[in-house]
């Protein structure tokens, strides 16, 4: 007897959303199957975008290899933008890394004024992650928000702990909000129910929270597949959007990235090609070979 | 559905202080209450007991039965507190518990013999919580192969699968629906047992204000299932009234949703529809999360 392949459809679909403004502005998610399942019903309309991230301050810690893409314009946030631009990426990412009260708790019309300019330096897409220090993104979000009016920036990260107080700033000028909740699925459903109260549900990136091959990474993993699985297969409406995987920074934190240069291009391309797997919808990464790699590696390349 | 008063537990401050203290009145109040709230049996969980367990459980045990006659269930992991309490017990106690952990099998289950009582056994084995139900039915039939060649009788057994938080991160739904369906198998697997389950578990962790909702739809499914009892919160009147079953239209919501019947949502009141969005959440139809009512 002939042996025929099943093929599954699936009733659910990824919310498609847009970041970003004019001819480079990009269109996430919109999938009605599962990551890599091509042999199933369905289509995958936006493949996998990747982001080149930058920080608001010279960094401290990288190690030479991660500097030396960059190593020209590493003090200067706009000029660093612009490099990444060069580099090719689908978007930009700007880690707003100063602000963070442990680091240098610089005050949020400084990092509205880096953004504006960062966001008005380059063509692509912006990205802008806050420090993650709940209280602190309630004063600088709003302020980014604001500053760069009308950009569509995808802009985060929203946390249970501050959605109440920069989520909806963030909506009236205009962006797109990055979901944010620490590897738990029922915690990722409540933040987005509780958006939901007020936010259309195509302005929401999920982000489950990423880390590194060997630190953690298999729990983020399986919480993406699930994400998946219950947008797609189950149609739960409040997992339908589209994943975020930042892990270039959690790449760069671990022990192999700062050995050496190889190990670190490495560790940050198998983590990447992995969230592809599960069905991450934009990546961000911090070196620009990761992004060839990926892309030589996937046939994903610039759309 | 036997109802095992569950309210007298030390993790509760006014009780472990008044155990300490040796204070009835707040004990004598709370088995009272179950008692005339419709419990069956009045659960008394003192915890490790390691402080004077024999003299303390002899007290608690006196205690409540100065004021109920039920008979009691005997809640501690001390196997020395263990006897001293069902040694003290007038009626035909209820030893909770014993599992297919080794220790367990050899200072517990004994005791039920030796003092022919009814013994909940759970499926924890030495390597811990089973993690899906063909473990949980491998653990549970070693120990009651066990428990019968001690001569203990399966009818004096109440199996128990142990219930998790609905809440856990993405595990406890899977949990929930392993329970449900091991509940129902029970019956084929040891002809004569009893079942029971710390049901309130369920909701642990979620808001306390959601936690009774979450309780009563379990309770009903479980029971839809077979369950014979439950340690359960008496004190929560809507929860008995519904596993009593004087609540027919709540009652027959739930069992539509595990059957998979259509229900249209539209001719239901906000209670009903409460109701409903739980049953799916507990049959794992809809992802679980704090806010599972308002979406």
């Amino acid at each position: 007897m002939e042996y025929r392949a099943p093929i599954d459809s699936y009733p659910g679909i990824v919310r498609e959303i847009t970041i970003g403004k004019g001819e480079k502005a990009l269109k996430l998610g919109g999938e009605n199957r599962l990551p890599l399942h091509s042999f199933d019903e369905g289509s995958y309309p936006h493949p996998p975008k990747f982001a080149l991230e930058l920080w608001d301050m010279e960094p401290e810690d990288w190690p030479e290899w991660g500097v030396e893409p960059y190593k020209d314009v590493i003090s200067d946030s706009v000029a660093w933008a612009k490099k990444c631009e060069d580099y090719g990426p689908d978007a930009v990412c700007l880690r707003l890394v100063s602000t963070d009260p442990s680091v240098k708790d610089s005050p949020p019309e400084q990092a509205a004024e880096t953004a504006k300019k960062v966001a008005e330096a380059i063509n692509c897409p912006l990205i802008i992650y806050g420090s993650a220090d709940a209280d602190k993104d309630a004063l600088v979000l709003p302020k980014v928000a604001e500053a760069c009016s009308g950009m569509n920036l995808l802009l985060g990260p929203i946390l249970k702990e501050n959605y109440e107080r920069v989520a909806q700033v963030a909506l009236d000028h205009g962006h797109t909000l990055i979901a944010q909740s620490p590897v738990d699925i029922n915690l990722l459903k409540e933040l987005n129910v509780r958006l939901s109260k007020f936010c259309p549900l195509d302005k929401i990136v999920i982000d489950p929270l990423s880390s590194a091959l060997g630190y953690g990474f298999e729990y983020t993993f399986s919480l993406m597949e699930r994400v998946k699985q219950a947008g797609v297969i189950f149609k739960d409406e409040m997992t339908q959007m589209p994943l975020i995987a930042d892990l270039g920074s959690e790449c760069w934190k671990t022990r192999q990235a700062k050995e050496n240069k190889e190990q670190a291009l490495v560790w940050e391309g198998v983590t990447a090609l992995s969230f592809l797997m599960a069905g991450a919808n934009i990546l961000v990464v911090r070196h620009p070979d990761t992004l060839n790699l990926i892309r030589g590696i996937t046939g994903v390349d610039r759309v | 559905m036997i109802l095992i008063g569950e309210s007298i537990h030390v993790i509760a401050k006014a009780v472990n202080d008044a155990v300490k203290e040796r204070n009835p009145k707040v004990i004598q109040d709370l088995a009272v209450a179950q008692a005339e709230a419709g419990a069956d049996y009045i659960d008394l969980n003192v915890g490790p007991a390691r402080k004077e367990p024999e003299e303390m459980m002899q007290w608690i045990v006196g205690t409540v039965q100065e004021v109920v006659d039920l008979p009691l269930s005997i809640d501690t992991m001390n196997p020395i507190a263990m006897e001293a309490g069902l040694k003290a017990c007038k009626g035909r106690p209820l030893l909770n518990s014993a599992s297919n952990k080794t220790e367990s099998k050899e200072q517990m289950l004994p005791l039920a013999k030796k003092y022919d009582c009814d013994v909940v056994v759970s499926v924890i084995a030495d390597y811990g919580m089973p993690p899906d139900v063909d473990e949980r039915v491998s653990s549970i039939l070693e120990v009651v192969e066990h428990a019968n060649n001690l001569g203990i009788p399966n009818e004096s057994i109440w199996v128990d699968p142990i219930i998790l938080p609905i809440s856990t991160a993405g595990e406890g739904q899977r949990h929930a629906r392993a329970n449900l369906e091991f509940i129902q198998i029970l019956p084929d697997l040891l002809p004569g047992v009893k079942s029971t389950v710390g049901l309130s578990n369920v909701s642990n962790g979620a808001p306390m204000e959601l936690r009774p909702l979450l309780n009563q739809v379990f309770g009903v499914m479980l029971q839809k299932n077979g369950l014979y009892s439950a340690i359960a919160d008496v004190l929560d009147k809507d929860f008995v009234r519904v596993v009593r079953g004087e609540r027919p239209e709540i009652t027959d919501l739930i069992y539509k949703v595990m059957d998979d019947e259509a229900i249209d949502l539209s001719s239901l009141s906000k209670e009903e529809k409460d109701y409903v969005k739980t049953a799916e959440v507990m049959i794992g139809k809809t992802l679980y999360s704090d806010a599972w009512l308002e979406s």
